[in-house]
């Protein structure tokens, strides 16, 4: 399998600005590989355009892209047949039945007319539609119809899905639900891209990240290698920190410069091993309550502000 | 399709017992490409026009109309029968050139269906759901003028059909009715084809200006309406009369297309008789509002941006 | 699930704020036969505080009511002691900053404030720039509103909201569509307002972002009361759910069938993403884990309280 088939969307250069001067892409590299990418953006129309872009809709004014081994340029019907594409705002027609629209658009994808139906029963299945499928669309809570704006887009078993903010509008246990759909969307072999302002919704639901900002690459990787661990060791001790703090000001190395944090937690510059264990057996010692203990592992909301911030910086 | 077994049989003291695989079935056929989508989506539109998978308040109105059209011919048949051994024999209340005609009901019909098929999906936004399925934007426009195509042309052509057949069957010999009428046979589709396909494209231009049905229906019969009485003020408001003006009636406008198919000129009682290249600028205008209306919806629906 | 019942002001009661300047005493609304609030009561007081609750649980009305954008067909509603609904001067301290997007699109920022401004007969003249300036739209003030994304209309609508210098600032989603540097930013903004001594009130349904907004939280559901105060404490007041821990160690197993000895303990789970135990009381249990670690010896290297954000109090609260 060369590396090429492996791939999933390659961009090289993108390059696409309106007229006005808005630069939405400037240059942008991407190399994405199956699986779950969020797709984070600032300052500019950047991850909209990505998404035209990919759909074939809007033609760039530099660079290439290909998507799912077939060049947008020369085949964007071709790329879209293996697409699927979940808008952000109100898009179903109000009048039919959840299933009625599902399996429509599923035959104007490509369907035969028997397999769409098929099809439109299992992934409404999936989304978690039960009678409410037959009934008008009208009637849907946020809720259901993202869930049926989500059905539609899978029903053609496309390549990749688009998403476009999928948890919009919803409450927390609808996001959670939501969240939950999507992650299991690669298990059938479907990838997706999500396109989101929430951070913490791509780092507990994808594995692959991407940040724009201003149209240029911020960051691209696998989430879990943007999320470095800080080499801080901290921990919770009930509200108790000063008696920590006490008990190792004796102690050897990092232990013996334990800091006091702003919210009442203990910090220690390391997180090798043997610092731990130490660091429990002080805990231990002093009879103090082990309430937590992390490595001070970054949130993506901090990945994000540090390297906008470089990437402003050096601009 | 199989099913895959998930677990091994499990003896157990009851027998074997097996999960059979309730995950997701992937699609392992062809897609069609995007012939395959246009024509679902013209199916999907017809569909739509015609209230089939829709409650039966949707279908009664298509379904009603088609009635009423037909209700000519029946009656025609109806009378040619029973006069049929008596010396008002050859009595018709309709020819076949004036069934092409424009029935009200029918005009009525293209007025609420066109900006149905059309309006919604701009209002509802869901055009960027079938931006992102394999058809252009040109494709859309022929499937949904197509849509409206068809139910035009059928509802036009298929009374005209009851109308024929009933003839021959209730005259003295089929096939001599038959022969005797022949040119019918290409004369009724070719310009029932020509109204057809001049009001399903006019009507979902102007319905792709709007987002709200009633307005498009609204500004159509506006528009029509409007022009016919403009013709018939510059023409001389008399009834009877003649002038070029008459090609400004855009609701009419077909009909003279109608008369060069059965009569190869403007008939007797139209309005463009005896006119100086009459027909001539009959056809200018007609190929006008069609290219004007394909041009408009070309620029309407074009999705992919430079 | 057991909750409080609100009667007579107790002064300890967390849904009450002290010094409040809005209060809300026993409101119903209704409409037709939807029962949007059912005999609510809470106060909220100076600073950020958190209006939480699912879809439909009457966080709108309820903001609107505080508005006096429509009558409490019963109980009252009291902003500063006075009715929203008929005091004029008090309804131009309250200021909605609501979720729809519909903002004028050929307005500018600048142009939109302005108009506010009149439209409340506000005389300082430096009000509107200094209401662009604290939602930094400074530099952008005069283009259209129609061609900003919904982030910066969204912080438009706040500017705008910000220009009759109110008291009390409800906003309705207000971090809607704004990238995570303007969430931030925003983020910032309402704790300063709360600072200054302002009511602002916030919906949101990003829980892990009003955690990091309001030190304080009202929790609505099918239009009564479910849970007020700070989400630890309110976490705490369910003292009858066990509370949830993962682990992460060298040796889960061990760890796990040694911790389950433990009378507090309630039950422990072993997974690949680590040892999860759900004990009856969270003190108890962190401290007996240091001595059961030290007596096995095995190298602890995480110790995480699953429920302790706000999200997963929520998740809990509304089972």
């Amino acid at each position: 399998m060369t590396a090429e088939s492996a791939s999933l969307v390659e961009t090289r250069a993108l390059t696409k600005t309106y007229s006005g001067g808005v630069r939405a892409l400037d240059g942008l590299d991407l190399s994405l590989t199956e699986g779950t990418i969020g797709l984070v953006g600032a300052n500019g129309a950047g991850k909209s355009t990505l998404f035209r872009i990919l759909l074939g809709l809007t033609r760039p004014d530099h660079g290439t892209v290909r998507v799912a081994g077939l060049d947008v340029a020369t085949d964007p019907i071709g790329v879209r047949s293996r697409l699927g594409f979940m808008p952000e705002h109100d898009c179903l027609p109000t009048d039919q039945s959840a299933t009625d629209v599902v399996a429509t658009l599923g035959e104007i994808a490509g369907l035969p007319a028997r397999a769409a139906r098929q099809r439109a029963s299992d992934v409404l299945d999936l989304v978690g539609l039960d009678e409410a499928r037959f009934r008008p669309i009208e009637g849907f809570s946020t809720g259901m119809r993202q869930r049926t704006k989500l059905a539609q887009a899978i029903v053609a078993d496309p390549t990749l899905v688009l998403l476009d903010e999928p948890t919009a509008g919803l409450d927390p246990a609808g996001r959670h639900e939501m969240l939950d759909l999507i992650r299991r969307l690669a298990g059938f072999g479907i990838s997706v891209i999500i396109a989101t302002h929430l951070l913490d919704d791509v780092q507990a639901t994808c594995d692959q990240v991407v940040m724009i900002d201003a149209g240029r690459l911020v960051a691209a990787g696998r989430t879990a290698d943007l999320l470095e661990t800080t080499g801080r060791v901290r921990v919770d001790v009930g509200g108790r920190g000063p008696e920590l703090v006490a008990a190792l000001a004796g102690e050897a190395g990092a232990l013996g410069s334990a800091t006091l944090a702003a919210d009442g937690s203990v910090e220690i510059a390391a997180d090798a091993e043997a610092e731990v264990d130490r660091l429990i057996e002080a805990v231990h010692r002093a009879g103090l309550p082990l309430h937590g203990l992390s490595s001070g592992r970054r949130t993506l909301d901090d990945v994000f502000l540090d390297r906008a911030r470089t990437a402003h910086g050096a601009a | 399709m199989t099913t895959v077994p998930t677990s091994p049989p499990s003896p157990g003291a009851h027998g074997a017992g097996r999960v059979y695989d309730r995950g997701y079935r992937p699609f392992d056929g062809v897609l069609g490409g995007r012939r395959a989508a246009v024509t679902a989506l013209w199916r999907a539109s017809v569909r739509r026009a015609l209230g089939i998978r829709r409650s039966w308040r949707q279908k009664l109105f298509p379904w009603l109309l088609l009635v009423v059209v037909t209700i000519p011919a029946i009656v025609n048949v109806g009378i040619a029968y029973v006069t049929r051994d008596s010396p008002a024999r050859d009595f018709t209340i309709i020819t076949y050139r004036d069934y092409v005609g424009v029935s009200t009901a029918l005009l009525v019909f293209v007025g609420l269906t066109a900006p149905d098929v059309i309006c919604p999906d701009r209002r509802n936004r869901t055009l960027p759901l079938l931006f992102a399925r394999p058809l252009t934007g040109l494709d859309y426009v022929v499937a949904k003028v197509g849509a409206i195509f068809t139910i035009v042309f059928a509802f036009g052509f298929l009374p005209q059909v009851v109308l024929f057949v009933g003839q021959m069957l209730v005259s003295d010999a089929a096939i001599d009715y038959l022969v005797d009428n022949a040119a019918v046979l290409w004369q009724v589709p070719v310009s029932v084809s020509l109204l057809a396909i001049y009001y399903s494209s006019f009507a979902v231009a102007v319905a792709s200006f709007a987002t709200r049905r009633i307005v498009a229906a609204a500004a159509l019969l506006i528009i029509l309406l409007v022009t016919s009485i403009v013709a018939g003020v510059l023409g001389g408001g008399e009834e009877g009369d003649t002038s070029i003006w008459a090609v400004v009636n855009l609701l009419a406008l077909p009909l003279h297309l109608r008369d060069v198919v059965f009569e190869g000129g403007p008939a007797a009682d139209s309005p463009l008789h005896g006119i100086d290249n009459g027909t001539a600028v009959g056809l200018g205008v007609y190929l006008t509002v069609l290219a004007a209306s394909w041009g408009v919806l070309w620029r309407r629906y074009r999705w992919v941006e430079a | 699930m057991a909750f409080r019942p609100v009667d007579s002001v107790d002064p300890d009661d967390p849904a009450f704020a002290p010094d409040a300047a809005v209060v809300v005493r026993d409101v119903s609304v209704w409409f037709g036969q939807k029962v949007a609030l059912s005999e609510l009561s809470c106060s909220f007081g100076a600073g950020v505080t958190g209006l939480l609750g699912p879809n439909g649980a009457g966080k709108t009305t309820l903001m609107r009511a505080i508005c006096g954008l429509l009558p409490a067909n019963r109980g009252e509603v009291r902003v500063h002691g006075h009715d929203p609904r008929r005091d004029r001067d008090v309804q131009r301290q309250v200021a909605l900053v609501p979720e729809e997007d519909a903002v004028p699109e050929s307005l500018s920022p600048r142009q939109l404030a302005t108009y506010q401004a009149t439209l409340a007969g506000v005389r300082d003249r430096d009000a509107v720039e200094r209401s662009l300036a604290a939602v930094d739209l400074l530099d952008v003030a005069d283009r259209r509103l129609g061609g900003f994304s919904k982030g910066m209309r969204q912080r438009g609508k706040v500017a705008a909201a910000l220009v009759t210098d109110p008291s009390v600032l409800v906003l309705d989603e207000p971090l809607n569509g704004a990238d995570p540097v303007q969430r931030l930013a925003l983020i910032e903004l309402f704790r300063d307002l709360g600072a200054q001594g302002r009511t602002v009130i916030v919906s949101s349904h990003v829980l892990h972002e009003v955690e990091r907004l309001a030190p304080r939280v009202i929790v609505v559901s099918s239009g009564r009361l479910a849970a007020a105060g700070d989400h630890r404490s309110i976490r705490d007041a369910m003292a009858d759910r066990p509370r949830r821990v993962l682990l992460h160690s060298d040796d889960d197993r061990r760890l796990g069938a040694a911790l389950l000895a433990l009378e507090t303990v309630a039950s422990v789970e072993v997974a690949r993403g680590g040892l999860t135990v759900a004990s009856g009381n969270a003190s108890t249990f962190a401290h007996a884990l240091p001595a059961v670690v030290h007596a096995l010896g095995v190298h602890l290297r995480e110790v995480r309280p699953l429920d302790e954000s706000l999200e997963s109090v929520f998740e809990e609260l509304l089972r």
